[in-house]
């Protein structure tokens, strides 16, 4: 059976796609350097445009307005710049309002289009841009170590990261929040506090990553400036301890945190990124594998919630379960000595 | 024009969902047409496929292991028509609800009338209305423009004036948009749907033939009262289709395997139900639900006229954190017959956004499901009615309807059939005498869209296994205290054996019989309780059939009352289960 993969990787090929939502203007360049807040690609989103009735500005006929204009579609305008006139006994004109191009001129009506600011497309982790796509964006590559989450907040930092406490299994308090993580990005086991949120903003930290908050802090967490990453759910959960292993070991490390939102359809997860210096190429994470005796799982719903172990049967035979649905499922060695049988479609491959 | 050929024996329908793809095989079985099998595979649309072909192929792969019948081969793919060793197919169809919602803006006259007629058009396929423009929004011409190039919608819906009615207002609209159309750029040119005034028409392509992908479809308010809906939607079921080739990956394989019989699944399940209001009774109604795990699809046809809703993110897995918006996690935790803190509640509704193919494991996690169904349920109905033909609206009640067929996993595959009926009982309501039936395999969308090249195929598999009778349910409703009197019952069986029971008010019981056995039932509802014989008190003689839950008497009265006290509604959910259970 298709399984979906839960990336938590210690060393791995990170390539990633940074495109823009329309087509716009790649200002990074090949093999160059760049970290999460570079921005690697720009474009007008939100175009705002003007229209202008020249038989008012003027104060003739449209057939007379045509003959008045002095620009045309394509030109480029200041402000202040005559579109129309002179007419009348006060050579009255009009002039662009703002720096704008012209994109429709007829029948006494001008149609403008402003030079607004720019969307701006963040690199989005530390990496190397290794390929151009023309006016689209850019691919980034490193090697280092991947954690994937499931919620994030949308905003994107790197910074040295911290831990809150000794392990990431118990809930994050405002007062572990010190002057000393200034700059830094937290990570801790669970939170269910706003209070957490706007202290770790005075500080200011630089980012989050928890196991899993309270469903109910979506509005504060979405509010923060700083990215926050939640890697196991929403809840009072533990941080899973593969994840929770991998970010103590790399504590005081640079992390690139982009806390994109999750889309299951596009494949985006929020992400946190550890670049590691490293000579030897590695393998891309496969996105997905096939369920067998042997294989290590992450539990990702369920009573074992957040629990990682090993395939160890998987019957042809449904398994009914106490909530008296029926489904395939195997028997899981959960690490800590324990055994529990789960269903499949509560399951996720991780590659070792 | 579709041409009918009822020489096709057997057909294969996939059916692409946003979790799973299903294959079915239909064939002839003693010169009758059945469902055969189904095979399954998760779906492929998104990451890291972002191709149905796939999934299609894997759900194929899947049916020929369950069948041991050869559909496809390395060297031909498909293998149509049938072969005389009993391999292959005659014909594939196929449905999608695969894939985002489409992105709508609604243009229009007035906010109340040509606005929300294009809202009830759009509402009929997987699509979200990201913004509205009328000419009382009190916007200006450029914020217009500005409006449709930031939304950069994939379909815009132009609807307003009654044919020979206004023109100059909705010629100012169409200008704005043909504006927002020329500053498009080529390979991003929006499809238009022009459904107003049909004198306009020649204008309308004059403007936006060229800057858009343009249709015209008729007028969908004719004149002042009158609304068509029906030709529009066929129009936009063909525009959806077009949309999504461009957006999924493998659509235009599924399309040539399918020789273009390929539509939205909640087309082809509303297709059907309206296919059945024809068949049944034709002065009650059908309806239809579907609760899938990205979407919701509601479908009602009365004497053919349909009315088909599709609420978009609204399910029980993708689009479960969406209930949150419709309802408190309070209105949620009211249908639990366990204790279980809200906080756990949201969390998991959340949680299940974020894992939608986990499956619940425990009791508590099944029975948020299933209050998250109820409420599904209950916000679906509750936009549906203002959009019922009037003259069959019976204000906040569900109108009469018979039968009520539930669709969905959470629905059909409960772990119990109590389960699936208690579900659609709390959540629809239904008023009055009625049946209720479950969609088991699924089969409705393939049905429907099979209806276009062989209805017999249709109309024997619907005669045979298709649906799962609950039970005929009676539902009195009116106001009384707890406890009273509110129908007398006399039943009259086959066998001679006759007996009265009276009702009480706010019980829910059960009146066992056999599958598929007649009963006659003589209603007399008492203290002004109405069971939907022509008004309160009006008692009659109806001819029940036993489902497999028997015949159901639901007198908890209409809508149902929640206490303040949680623990009297836990005890309450957990009497009114274990009532129905007694006859699993």
């Amino acid at each position: 059976m298709l399984a979906p993969t839960k990336h938590i990787l210690p060393r791995t090929n990170i390539r990633r796609e940074r495109i823009l939502p329309q087509l716009g203007r790649v200002v990074a360049r090949r093999m160059q350097k760049v970290v999460p807040a570079d921005v690697v690609a720009e474009a007008n989103l939100e175009p705002e445009h003007i229209m202008i009735d020249l038989t008012q500005g003027l104060n003739v006929s449209a057939a007379k307005a045509k003959d008045l204009l002095q620009r045309q579609a394509g030109d480029v305008l200041s402000k202040g710049d005559v579109i129309a006139g002179p007419v009348g006994l006060f050579q009255r004109v009009v002039r662009a309002p703002a720096d704008c191009e012209v994109k429709i001129a007829a029948e006494g009506k001008v149609l403008l289009e402003k030079d607004t600011p720019s969307y701006q497309l963040l690199a989005g982790m530390k990496g190397t841009v290794t390929n151009i796509i023309p006016e689209r964006g850019v691919i980034i590559e490193t090697v280092g170590a991947l954690i994937q989450g499931v919620w994030g907040n949308g905003k994107i930092a790197h910074g040295v990261m911290q831990r809150l406490s000794k392990d990431l299994e118990g809930e994050v308090q405002a007062n572990q929040v010190d002057i000393s993580f200034r700059g830094a990005i937290a990570i801790g086991g669970y939170c269910k506090d706003p209070e957490f949120f706007s202290a770790a903003a005075s500080i200011p930290i630089k980012g989050l990553i928890l196991g899993s908050m309270s469903s109910t802090l979506i509005p504060a967490a979405s509010s923060v400036e700083y990215p926050i990453i939640i890697i196991d759910g929403f809840g009072q959960k533990p941080m899973n301890t593969l994840a929770s292993r991998l970010l103590i070991t790399n504590e005081e490390k640079e992390i690139s945190l982009n806390a994109q939102e999750y889309n299951r359809t596009t494949g985006k997860h929020p992400e946190a990124i550890i670049s590691l210096p490293s000579p030897d190429n590695f393998d891309a994470p496969k996105d997905t594998d096939q369920f067998s005796v042997g294989k290590r799982v992450y539990v990702d719903s369920g009573p074992y919630a957040t629990r990682i172990g090993t395939i160890e049967v998987i019957p042809l035979k449904a398994f009914t379960f106490t909530s008296g649905i029926q489904a395939q499922a195997a028997e899981i060695a959960l690490d800590g000595n324990e055994r529990a049988w789960v269903p499949l479609k509560n399951l996720e491959i991780i590659e070792t | 024009m579709v041409n009918t050929n009822t020489n096709l024996s057997s057909i294969l329908a996939v059916d692409i969902g946003s979790s799973t793809t299903r294959a079915l095989l239909f064939d002839i079985v003693n010169t009758k047409y059945r469902f055969i099998a189904e095979g399954s595979a998760p779906s492929t649309a998104g990451s890291p496929f972002f191709d149905i072909a796939e999934c299609v192929w894997h759900a194929i792969e899947d049916l020929q292991d369950k069948t041991g019948r050869m559909m496809i081969s390395d060297a031909e793919g498909l293998i149509i028509p049938s072969t005389m060793d009993n391999n292959g197919v005659d014909a594939m169809v196929a449905t999608i609800s695969a894939g985002k919602p489409i992105r709508v803006v609604t243009v229009g006259l007035l906010q109340d009338v040509s606005i929300s007629a294009a809202n009830q058009l759009a509402s009929t396929i997987n699509a979200q209305v990201v913004e509205e423009i009328s000419l009382n929004d009190r916007r200006q011409d450029e914020d217009r423009i500005n409006l449709l190039l930031k939304t950069r919608p994939d379909l815009i819906i132009i609807s307003g004036g009654t044919n020979g009615g206004a023109s100059k207002s909705i010629l100012n609209l169409i200008e704005v948009v043909g504006l927002a159309g020329y500053l498009t750029k080529d390979d991003q040119k929006t499809h238009i749907l022009y459904v107003g005034n049909e004198e306009l028409q020649e204008d309308v392509k004059d403007d936006l033939g060229k800057i858009s992908n343009l249709h015209i479809a008729p007028n969908i308010q004719p004149s002042l009262n009158q609304k068509q809906m029906y030709p529009a939607q066929k129009e936009l079921a063909e525009i959806f289709k077009m949309i999504r080739r461009k957006q999924i990956g493998g659509m235009s394989e599924v399309l040539t395997w399918t020789d273009g019989n390929m539509t939205a699944t909640a087309t082809a399940f509303s297709r059907m139900i309206r296919f059945l209001s024809k068949k049944y009774e034709p002065d009650k109604g059908v309806l239809g639900i579907d609760i899938g795990s990205r979407n919701t699809t509601i479908a009602a046809s009365f004497e053919g006229e349909e009315t088909l809703r599709v609420f978009p993110n609204l399910g029980i897995g993708a689009g479960c954190q969406r209930i949150l918006e419709h309802v408190q996690v309070s209105d949620i935790t009211r249908w639990l017959p366990l204790k279980i803190p809200s906080s756990f509640v949201r969390d998991y509704v959340n949680n299940k956004s974020i894992y939608p193919d986990s499956l619940p494991a425990t009791q508590e996690e099944l029975a948020i499901e299933h209050a998250v169904a109820r409420e599904i349920l209950r916000t679906t109905v509750k936009n549906i009615l203002p959009e019922i033909p009037e003259e069959y609206q019976k204000g906040s009640l569900l109108p009469s309807v018979e039968p009520i067929i539930g669709s969905g996993s959470v629905i059909t595959q409960a772990p119990n059939r109590a389960q699936s009926l208690l579900m659609l009982l709390d959540g629809l309501q239904p008023a009055g005498v009625t049946t209720i039936a479950l969609d088991q395999n699924g089969l409705l969308p393939s049905l429907g869209i099979i209806s276009d090249i062989n209805p017999l195929l249709t109309v024997q598999v619907i005669e045979t296994s298709t649906f799962l009778n609950l039970g005929t349910v009676i539902a009195p409703y009116g106001n009384a205290r707890l406890g009273t009197p509110i129908l007398r019952m006399r039943i009259s069986r086959q066998d001679g054996e006759r007996t009265t029971r009276d009702i009480k008010y706010g019980t829910l019981s059960v009146l066992p019989t056999n599958i598929g056995e007649q009963v006659t039932l003589h209603l007399r509802p008492l203290h002004g309780f109405d069971i939907g014989m022509g008004g309160p008190g009006k008692a009659g003689k109806v001819s029940a059939v036993g489902g497999s839950l028997g015949i159901i008497i639901d007198a908890r009265g209409r809508p149902l009352r929640f206490s303040n006290d949680p623990e009297k509604n836990r005890k309450r959910a957990k009497d009114w289960i274990t009532s129905l259970e007694k006859f699993v």
